[in-house]
């Protein structure tokens, strides 16, 4: 198809700057003078995929290296998918428009499970082989990264390679060896068996499942000389670590549409639902000198008039103060303002809260995530009920008149008294409000409460739980709604059956990719959208296949059940993700990393704060 | 503090940016060209700027036109298309920068050229040969209305495939080429075919050119 035709067909579809390319930072190559072609892809829409730091760090960095020419896809929307099929368009890199199957490599980043799907249909979109025991050349490589790499093992039918962990070094490592073995003409196999020798290198297909007779696994055995235990790499000095100078600044309006600093990786919290809290140790900061020049060259090259800093608890940033300052005198000069998402800022100085004032205040949010305090201590979630009022109370006075708060639903060991604690809580915010005689004059409160169900996830203390079943959420749902008495209060818990869906995939098998084959011939595709999710489609792929998503999701796990994801190694011990869970349930907390270590095993690295003074 | 009228090209994949996209992009590349813009000074700060005509998503333009302010008066408006050029992309080109002579309520009329991959001569003419030619157009509040076009269009001229169109512009009677290929369709009695719309010319009511 020529260019003039693909132009005007582009122009019977919505938002066609998802797919017109041509954004100002984008990169263009020559296609000759490259050794390899990489197709990064983002199993979601433009918009969503284009918000995600890590893709801009390694689209940058591969771009860095004049021998890689690194292109952007992402999963067109649906009105697009039709033209596509259509007019038999193949799935094409946004910067050359190129078909992707002629691609050195197709890289998928996996952030979330709900987007599977989308995986399978952006290959098939593309014209490649689902499985990779159907792709028999060395090229297209199929590979993938991301957080859902830590149990990926539905996806392991369809991936050639995954990438444990931080990518910036391990992603380079294998391209180079390919570049090794395509210049030799090796088999696609020759090339797999050397490049899982590289630490951080999973490649599923040398790998042997078998199961017990109960369903659940009996063994991981490696082939040949692959690994038995495969390690997550991590990013050991995060001050040299390429960092880009240039974001792609896409024309058409975006989630996150601002330039983003990331300033630590890793959490020192451990809250035990989350799984990010744990796959991302050892906590690794960026000094407050780089992060400052990095994010003004980043505004000065993209024009944009935001920036926000990014990690998992800016607060917990050992040297915020004094970068907060740094940052605060450009930015204002400059126009530009400073998004600081969720900072606790109790104890910053006079002059600094100064400062702050002047940044435009968005919504006050916190996220308890559980209702009581026993329970938060269960999860050790440490905010406490004191905390929450307070800053509500400085807020209110401050002119707020809104709060919004985020809990879970299902959480172990929860009682409806933990549930009713929701309810409560939002009542002694709204009491509270009109207790204050320096309140907003005239102006209702409005608190609202968003609850999401728990799904359990790998390498999390709550790994070994199982999740509420659909008929206990709509009870728990109604009983919630039933405490809530005034109309201040919003709750909202919209329906949740991806949920359940997430629940089995988090902690599911190598099967399950038959399921998701299955589904995405039944046309299930994104997934974690309300408008194409179809729980009925993906009930008839699990009967076809003879698999009950429960069996994953709702069993209580035992401590010496091998799980699916055992083999790989994300530097969290299963003991001590044993003893989390035994101290979960006598209702104890943990301290975080930095007043006291708990022997997770992060120290494997040498690195981070677990090496920090205390 | 000096008013600068820019003109500049909009083609290739920029076609695709809509107008709402075009103003955030503008300002951007405002931020990243440094030149000396003067900001608004409400509670929400931004570079000032005025598009004088909007154009519509997958167009080609060759003669749009921004209006900004600069507050150092001794900038030089050579390096001020230079400056937006080195950090714009080639498909925003900018073509020269000026002192407004017009108002922009001046804009009366503009100019489009249309591109078919083949279209019916004689059906072209006896279209527009029309004394009148009533149309179905949406209007802002969601209803339909039906308008006349015929004294809304100031010219019409076939060559081979390409069709030349001026057309009233501006803030009232504004008129979308769109809207004609409608009606032609509708008149013809078939479905609309694919064409190119490039808007070259932007005129006040005499057809002088805007400047």
């Amino acid at each position: 198809m020529n260019n003039k035709e693909f132009e005007r067909l582009l122009l019977t579809v919505q938002k066609p700057g998802r797919y017109s390319g041509g954004e100002i930072n984008s990169v263009i190559k020559d296609k000759n003078k490259v050794d390899i072609r990489f197709a990064f892809c983002f199993p979601d829409t433009y918009e969503i995929g284009m918000s995600h730091l890590g893709m801009k760090i390694l689209y940058s960095q591969f771009n860095a290296r004049e021998d890689i020419w690194c292109e952007r896809v992402f999963a067109p929307w649906l009105d697009f998918e039709e033209v596509m099929r259509e007019y038999n368009i193949p799935l094409f890199a946004l910067e050359s428009r190129d078909p992707i199957k002629d691609f050195d490599f197709i890289g998928f980043t996996l952030q979330y499970e709900m987007s599977y799907t989308n995986v399978l249909n952006m290959l098939d979109l593309a014209n490649v082989p689902l499985k990779s025991a159907d792709r028999k050349d060395l090229s297209p490589l199929v590979v993938a990264g991301g957080p859902c790499v830590c149990n990926a093992e539905p996806l392991a039918d369809f991936i050639d390679i995954f990438f444990l962990g931080e990518g910036e070094e391990v992603d380079l490592e294998v391209i180079d060896l390919y570049k090794k073995h395509k210049a030799l003409g090796s088999t696609k196999t020759e090339f797999l068996r050397e490049a899982a020798q590289i630490e951080g290198v999973y490649v599923p297909s040398l790998y042997d499942v078998t199961y017990n007779d109960d369903g659940t696994v009996k063994a991981v055995t490696p082939k040949g000389n692959a690994p038995t235990v495969i390690k997550k790499r991590i990013i050991k000095d995060l001050n040299t670590c390429h960092y880009p100078e240039n974001f792609v600044v896409p024309f058409i309006q975006i989630v996150h549409d601002r330039a983003v600093q990331e300033i630590f990786r890793g959490c020192i919290r451990g809250c035990r639902f989350c799984q990010a809290g744990f796959i991302y140790r050892p906590v690794r900061e960026k000094s407050a000198e780089v992060i400052n020049r990095q994010a003004k060259c980043l505004c000065e090259n993209t024009g944009y008039d935001e920036i926000s800093i990014s990690s998992l608890s800016s607060s917990d940033y050992t040297e915020l103060e004094p970068l907060l300052n740094e940052m605060l005198d450009w930015t204002q000069q400059n126009h530009i303002s400073l998004a600081l998402p969720s900072l606790r800022i109790d104890n910053f100085s006079e002059e600094l809260l100064e400062k702050i004032s002047h940044i435009r205040k968005s919504g006050l949010t916190f996220a308890p995530e559980a209702g009581t305090q026993r329970l938060r201590d269960v999860i050790n979630k440490n905010v406490t009920e004191e905390e929450i009022l307070s800053t509500c109370k400085i807020a209110f006075a401050g002119g707020h008149t809104s709060v919004k708060l985020y809990f879970m639903m299902g959480l172990p060991t929860e009682t409806d008294e933990d549930l009713k604690g929701i309810a409560d809580l939002g009542q002694k915010i709204v009491d509270m409000y009109y207790a204050m005689p320096n309140r907003p004059k005239g102006k209702s409160v409005s608190v609202s409460l968003s609850v999401a169900v728990f799904v359990p996830k790998p390498f999390t203390p709550f790994q070994f739980e199982p999740q509420i079943s659909k008929e206990e959420m709509e009870r728990k749902q109604a009983f919630l709604k039933s405490c809530i008495t005034t109309r201040k209060i919003d709750l909202s818990m919209h329906d949740s059956s991806t949920s359940f869906l997430e629940g089995a995939f988090a902690r599911g098998d190598r099967r399950l990719g038959a399921v998701l084959e299955a589904a995405f011939k039944k046309g299930c595709k994104f997934d974690s959208w309300s408008e194409c999710f179809d729980l009925e489609k993906w009930n008839e792929a699990f009967n076809e296949c003879n698999l009950d998503p429960d069996f994953y999701s709702q069993r209580l796990r035992a401590y010496d059940e091998i799980n699916p994801w055992d083999h790989l190694d994300y530097a969290v011990s299963k003991g001590f993700l044993v003893r989390e869970h035994k101290t979960a349930l006598n209702e104890k907390t943990t301290p975080n990393c930095r007043e006291k270590c708990s022997a997770c095993g992060a120290n494997c690295y040498g690195e981070g704060v677990c090496f920090e003074k205390r | 503090m000096r008013n600068v009228r820019i003109f500049y090209e909009k083609k290739g994949r920029m076609k695709f940016v809509s107008h709402l996209d075009m103003n955030r992009f503008m300002s951007r590349l405002i931020a990243k060209s440094k030149i000396p813009v003067w900001f608004t000074e409400g509670f929400n700060q931004h570079a000032y700027m005025n598009f004088a005509v909007p154009l519509s998503l997958g167009y080609v333009g060759l003669y749009e036109v921004v209006d900004i302010k600069i507050t150092d008066d001794g900038y030089s408006l050579e390096k001020l298309v230079d400056d937006l050029n080195a950090v714009s992309t080639p498909d925003i080109h900018f073509v020269k920068a000026s002192e407004s002579v017009m108002h922009t309520k001046e804009i009366a009329f503009a100019e489009f050229n249309l591109s078919f991959d083949c279209i019916d001569a004689k059906m072209v003419n006896d279209f527009f040969a029309q004394q009148s030619i009533i149309t179905k157009k949406k209007t802002k509040k969601g209803g339909i209305k039906d308008i006349d076009i015929a004294p809304l269009i100031k010219k019409a001229e076939l060559n081979g495939n390409e069709l030349t169109l001026i057309l009233t512009a501006g803030n009232e009677n504004n008129l979308n080429p769109s809207l004609v290929m409608t009606a032609f369709y509708d008149f013809c009695g078939t479905k609309p075919d694919f064409y190119d719309v490039t808007r070259t010319m932007i005129y006040d009511k005499n057809l002088n050119q805007f400047a």
